[in-house]
């Protein structure tokens, strides 16, 4: 694990990095992808999060294949997975002929980029939520319903104060898987282009040289974004 | 939970599934898997547009040679040469769209092994046509043609793909063909309309004395909802055109007519295939304007067509190499290259006769100088 993160530290020096890091192309793509990354999270939880309560706490016929079909993202290979989303959202697709004389196109658009994170990502949010809500007291959310509260106060004020954490991390999960992929968004959108997409130009066009300062960005940013938020998530001492 | 206990097993049966799927998948051969590795491999570098016809040549060559070991791989014209110039990979064969790129990009650069000049030689092979090709569902199917094809294109429900100009010869040769098309058609906002606001980091056009120059930028990128397409090799644009994202782009001749697409035939004058326009070719130029990371500034001046093969000095098994460039050039490959709808010229050119192998210089002729 600690080679390739010491590797990359390494490969560069800190003139060319710095002049790497002022780069505008580089930066409007960070800028680009993090959006992205975070709007797809911010989409996913709004379906997201419930799903993951309804899986937590009922049962219900073909459940298991629900949760089948919810982490087949992760195990089908990610350019395939791109295909996938090209013959739903291209502008022939089964969604995109709906959409496009809506004015929604989705080939070589924020718009493909966000689907096709959302797409690959969502398994995480789903699954560390859902384990998140498993492990809140259900006997509670049941006496406050007694109570008087109704299901969704119940939800608001006695479930979720137990698993924010749990959603959050989930949430942060799926933004950092969100914005490492390539696979799936090089075949539906692959201008503008993200970071792994820029990187994967500047190794194929221009050589190892012009592509290992932005790969050190990459990794420095997202390790520092990922352990603040993680920081920030961690329950204080008891 | 009993489901758990079965977990090892189910993933020990998958392993197992997957060994045995992949030895009944491998290739039969006559005395089994110990004779692939003594088998020459013959590593060669080719542009996408051949990879038709080349894949066939593969097949024909292993059949008629069966002591060697073909590995093709098919990227950008302008990729096929940075990988021995800029990546150093040890390349037996490189078959490029653009022989012109060979002495601009090869010559002059000094492999590191060898210190010698990474290519001395190139021969003139085939030539080509860029066309437009497009589906009977691209939009306004029904009209366009020969004369109107340029006021289709620009219009904003209309998707063009293009091939990035950095990285592939189609790429720079379809901004050559529409800034051409400028001045065969009277149009003169052509470019601009086709690619004005297009692009984050735009591409610089420049006509004086009755030389255009179109310069274009490090990064190549179209901004989001853009009509344009631009993809690092053609064949992402033809799965593109198949999937209905694109209505229309600029493609070679032969590749066309492989694929069994519609085609709009554009003039001699400007699809840069007709020796007779030579001239009127030269009227056109692209300059990229890498700053930062590549060693040479490319600079393309517009010509007739013609495709490059080469064996750069490190290749790292020579006699194969020219084995397999005298097959494409003999009455067998010339057979494959015409029934894969791009005949081969009737005899080769090459520049510098005299650093050409003995075995081939047999079969080419020196180049006329310009």
């Amino acid at each position: 694990m600690v080679l390739p993160l010491l590797s990359t530290l390494l490969s560069t020096t800190p003139t060319e990095f710095l002049k790497s890091i002022l780069d505008p192309e580089l930066l409007h793509s960070l800028g680009l992808t993090f959006s992205a990354a975070g709007i797809a999270t911010l989409l996913a939880m709004a379906t997201g999060v419930p799903l993951a309560y309804l899986l937590a706490r009922r049962k219900f016929p073909l459940k298991r294949l629900l949760e089948a079909v919810i982490n087949l993202p992760v195990v089908i290979p990610h350019t395939a997975a791109g295909i996938a989303l090209l013959l739903v959202f291209g502008r022939r697709g089964l969604l995109g002929q709906v959409l496009s004389p809506l004015g929604i196109t989705f080939t070589d658009n924020l718009a493909g980029i966000v689907v096709a994170m959302l797409f690959v990502s969502l398994p995480f949010l789903v699954n560390l939520s859902r384990e998140a809500f498993a492990l809140t007291d259900e006997e509670l959310e049941r006496v406050a319903m007694t109570d008087g509260a109704s299901p969704w106060q119940a939800f608001w004020h006695v479930t979720l104060p137990q698993a924010w954490r749990g959603v959050l991390g989930g949430a942060v999960m799926m933004w950092a898987r969100g914005i490492s992929e390539f696979g799936a968004v090089i075949i539906l959108a692959y201008n503008p282009k993200i970071v792994p997409v820029l990187i994967y130009e500047l190794y194929e066009g221009f050589g190892l040289k012009a592509a290992e300062p932005a790969s050190l960005l990459l990794i420095l940013v997202a390790l520092v974004v990922f352990i603040l938020l993680r920081l920030a998530l961690l329950p204080k001492n008891e | 939970m009993k489901p758990h206990h079965y977990v090892p097993s189910i993933f020990c049966l998958a392993i197992l599934i997957g060994w045995i799927a992949s030895g009944c998948g491998a290739k039969p051969s006559a005395s089994g898997a110990a004779n692939e590795s003594r088998k020459t491999p013959l590593v060669i570098y080719a542009a996408e547009s051949l990879i038709a016809p080349f894949t066939d040549l593969d097949k024909a060559f292993e059949k008629t040679h069966p002591e060697f070991n073909v590995q093709m791989q098919f990227h950008g014209s302008i990729q096929v040469i940075r990988q021995v110039t800029d990546l150093h990979v040890p390349i037996d064969v490189i078959a490029s769209a653009d022989a012109a790129l060979m002495p601009m990009m090869m010559y002059t650069t000094d492999n590191p092994d060898t210190g010698k000049p990474d290519a001395s030689w190139t021969i003139r092979f085939a030539s080509n046509h860029l066309e437009l090709a497009y589906r009977p569902t691209s939009k306004y199917a029904n009209q366009i043609n020969a004369d109107n094809w340029y006021t289709i294109l620009p219009r904003p429900d209309v998707k063009v793909g293009i091939t990035d100009p950095r990285f592939d010869a189609a790429g720079y040769r379809a901004l050559m063909v529409i800034a051409l098309a400028q001045g065969y058609y009277h149009q003169p906002t052509l470019f601009s309309d086709m690619f004005k606001g297009k692009f984050t980091f735009p591409l610089a056009y420049f006509y004086e004395n009755g030389l255009t120059t179109i310069t274009v930028p490090e990064i190549v990128e179209t901004v989001s909802g853009s009509n344009i397409i631009i993809r690092g090799a053609s064949i992402d644009n033809l799965s593109l055109l198949e999937s209905g994202d694109l209505d229309y782009a600029f493609e070679y001749e032969s590749v066309i007519q492989q694929q069994g697409l519609q085609m709009v035939s554009l003039p001699a004058a400007i699809n840069l295939g007709e020796a007779a326009y030579d001239q009127a070719y030269h009227q056109v130029e692209v300059d990229l304007n890498f700053q930062r990371f590549a060693t040479v500034k490319p600079k393309f001046v517009g010509e007739r067509i013609g495709y490059g093969i080469t064996i750069p000095s490190n290749a790292p098994h020579p006699e194969a190499a020219e084995r397999f460039i005298a097959f494409l050039l003999s009455p067998q490959g010339r057979a494959i290259m015409e029934a894969d709808h791009q005949p081969l010229f009737d005899t080769f050119p090459v520049d510098n006769y005299q650093y050409l192998p003995d075995a081939l210089q047999a079969i080419c002729v020196p180049a006329e100088a310009p």
